[in-house]
């Protein structure tokens, strides 16, 4: 985990309080989308791999759902895109 | 007509249709242009709705589905999902298949 990115951090600590992920990666693509639209606005590219038992037996928009729930005001403001790869244990 | 309405419009009246940034010929983003691919791939008509061409819906398709990003992609009315799961039914083959029975339904009662 990189400490010194606080926007992952506070991914980090919000998907795990909420989902209890047994495999958590985060990762900041924002320095991809430099001079797009969205970046400009300040919202971060961000990829994640979550791993949860909670994920058993719920469908994909709803285990995307469960994760933009965890990520709350973060995605009206910190976050601009959030990729999600959404598995459980026996899926990963 | 209000906005909701006119987003409600577009998803009952178009059997697929994608809420995206740009055109499916002249995307604008990333994530907008891997979708619109994934559905042109499945080789059935679908419409799109380019939100950065209309503020008002770019402004509130978020909380018509309560989906905080773009692109969405909706199938006989429901949101099916942003890009990840676009194209996560499309490598498993689902996506192609729902595209079809929606066309196919729509064909039946056209």
């Amino acid at each position: 985990m990189t400490e010194e990115n606080p926007r992952i951090a506070m991914i980090h600590e919000r998907i795990t309080e909420a989902l209890k992920p047994t495999v958590l990666e985060v990762e900041d693509e924002s320095h991809k989308h430099v001079g797009h639209p969205g970046a400009q606005a300040g919202g971060g590219h961000f990829n994640v791999l979550v791993v949860s038992a909670a994920f058993e037996g719920v469908p994909l928009i709803k285990r995307h759902r469960m994760v933009y729930d965890a990520m709350g005001d973060a995605m009206e403001s910190e976050i601009h895109a959030l990729s999600i790869k959404a598995k459980t244990p026996d899926e990963a | 007509m209000d906005v909701m309405d006119r987003i409600r419009d577009a998803v009952e009246t178009t059997p697929v249709v994608i809420f995206m940034k740009g055109t499916p010929q002249f995307p604008q983003c990333g994530f907008s242009s891997r979708a619109a691919a994934a559905l042109s791939a499945c080789g059935q008509e679908f419409g799109y709705v380019n939100v950065l061409a209309d503020p008002e819906i770019f402004e509130n398709l978020p909380r018509f589905a309560n989906w905080p990003t773009f692109p969405q992609i909706y199938i006989n009315g429901e949101l099916v999902g942003g890009c990840d799961i676009t194209l996560e039914l499309y490598e498993k083959g689902e996506l192609k298949k729902l595209v079809e029975d929606a066309a196919a339904a729509n064909a039946k009662e056209a």
